[in-house]
């Protein structure tokens, strides 16, 4: 009786634990599922005992219920932690709108505020607003977290300002760089993107610098501030001469034949992870709890 | 008795079973949508400025069938399509239908100008940070939306058109052609 109300509490609190605290590389680890997927077998073993011992359909239930509660909460687990898709960093440009598939489409506000929420659009359900507490959604757990993006602006030199495009970006139309890729420059591992300026028929590259690591660059005045160097090439690759500029401040920078802002910001993206579904855990929660009020 | 604690235990088994596998029906995958994606949505609108320098939305043409043209100086389809948009909002004057050229991310005095060398005269508006191309997730340039009387996006079209293309496409948006 006492291993197999153990057993059920162990398991209860592993996969609320993985709801509590959602996100952990331990929940898709191997071990981790075949513990739980043992729990759950000794638990109908210690089950099978307990039935057999048992007097009255009261009693029975009540040992079959914690079994079946026990059972259910730990392939609650493993589905999300084994079989369960990886966690994923949904990045989005302000007004995209992505595809979930088995969960909805996040809303990426067009507000460049951090402070604006991305919403989840569900089909016959309301508006989910994700901020940076989580928030569960079904077998996913979502959470917003901010992460620093760049609003470019170009300009000619007469100060027209000209059409930002992002032909390998998520967002064609895009003048806000997401910064996804990495590249080490002098030992300092930096984020980069990058944008093309079809009117002028230059391609930039954009390398993102923290105040710290602005500071260090030659001919910068310490502003405290983060820093976006620009390096312009022409359509086919090639760089031209004077066409290496740094922005910082959101100042305008001139190079290539192109007058180019940069403004660095903080904008959310959206960790999803899998998650035991909690009604499945809060069921058999209430079995478990069940069973052991019949036992009592 | 036993015979409802079966039921019930049952019951509490297949609903359990479909929550906890859904997830391997459904695997997540996110994907981006271009501007066909909005067909059967609202159609988002934004308050922007056009080449004169007045506020305008597309929530203000309620009641009318907009073409709505995502197009820049820039891009030669565009260019090669606007003459027929220009057609076409001639041709839909009398018929509720409004042609509406939203320029993405240039000054207003080189969308204006430009739309007067090519004798554009349906109105341009200025989206200098590209809401509505990231918005709708255009793929490219032109990108063609077709909003109902309701503002309910219809049919949207990444490319140009021509002019013939442009007028079928109207008919699910319940034009009198």
């Amino acid at each position: 009786m006492i291993a197999l109300v153990a057993l059920a509490l162990v398991v209860l609190a592993a996969v609320i634990a993985e709801i509590a605290l959602p996100g952990k590389a331990v929940y898709h680890a191997g071990w981790y599922n075949v513990s739980l997927c043992g729990l759950a077998i000794c638990s109908i073993m210690a089950a099978r005992k307990r039935f057999a011992a048992a007097h009255g359909i009261r009693r029975r239930a009540g040992v079959v219920a914690i079994a079946f509660g026990t059972v259910a909460a730990a392939v609650a687990g493993v589905a999300s932690g084994l079989l369960g898709p990886d966690n994923q960093n949904v990045i989005g440009a302000p007004g995209q709108r992505v595809r979930i598939e088995g969960l909805g489409t996040l809303d990426f506000p067009l507000s460049d505020a951090s402070a604006a929420d991305v919403t989840l659009e569900r089909p016959l359900r309301g508006p989910l607003a994700i901020g940076p507490g989580t928030r569960n959604a079904g077998n996913f757990i979502l959470r917003a977290s901010p992460r620093d993006v760049v609003f470019v602006e170009a300009r000619d030199l007469r100060g027209n300002r000209l059409t930002i495009t992002q032909p390998t970006g998520s967002v064609f139309l895009s003048p806000v760089l997401l910064m996804e890729h990495r590249q080490t420059i002098a030992g300092m591992e930096l984020p980069f993107d990058s944008f093309n300026v079809p009117a002028a028929q230059r391609v930039v590259k954009a390398v993102l610098f923290t105040p710290a690591q602005a500071a260090m660059l030659p001919h910068n005045a310490e502003t405290g501030e983060p820093a976006v160097l620009f390096a312009v090439d022409d359509e086919n690759d090639r760089l031209l001469p004077h066409a290496i500029a740094l922005s910082s401040g959101g100042k305008s920078a001139k190079a290539g034949g192109l007058a180019l802002r940069g403004r660095v910001a903080g904008y959310p993206a959206v960790d999803v992870m899998s998650a035991p579904n909690l009604i499945a855990v809060i069921l058999s929660a209430l079995l478990v709890a069940g069973g052991l009020i019949a036992l009592l | 008795m036993q015979r409802y604690i079966v039921w019930l235990v049952a019951a509490a088994a297949l609903g359990v079973a479909v929550m906890v596998f859904e997830p391997f029906f459904f695997a997540p995958s996110s994907r981006s949508e271009g501007a066909a994606g909005f067909k059967g949505q609202p159609a988002p609108a934004y308050t922007l400025r056009d080449d004169r320098g007045a506020a305008v939305s597309l929530a203000d043409y309620r009641g009318r069938v907009v073409v709505m043209n995502l197009w820049a100086s820039w891009c030669p389809p565009c260019r090669a399509e606007m003459p027929d948009l220009q057609r076409l909002s001639v041709y839909g004057k009398s018929r509720g239908i409004v042609v509406v050229g939203v320029n993405e991310g240039e000054s207003a005095d080189r969308a204006s100008a430009f739309a007067q060398s090519l004798q554009i005269h349906y109105p341009i508006w200025i989206d200098a940070n590209q809401r509505y191309g990231r918005s709708y997730n255009a793929l490219g340039l032109p990108t063609t939306v077709i909003v109902d009387r309701n503002g309910v996006v219809t049919r949207a079209f990444d490319g140009a058109l021509t002019f013939d293309q442009m007028r079928k496409s109207l008919t699910a948006a319940g034009a009198s052609l």
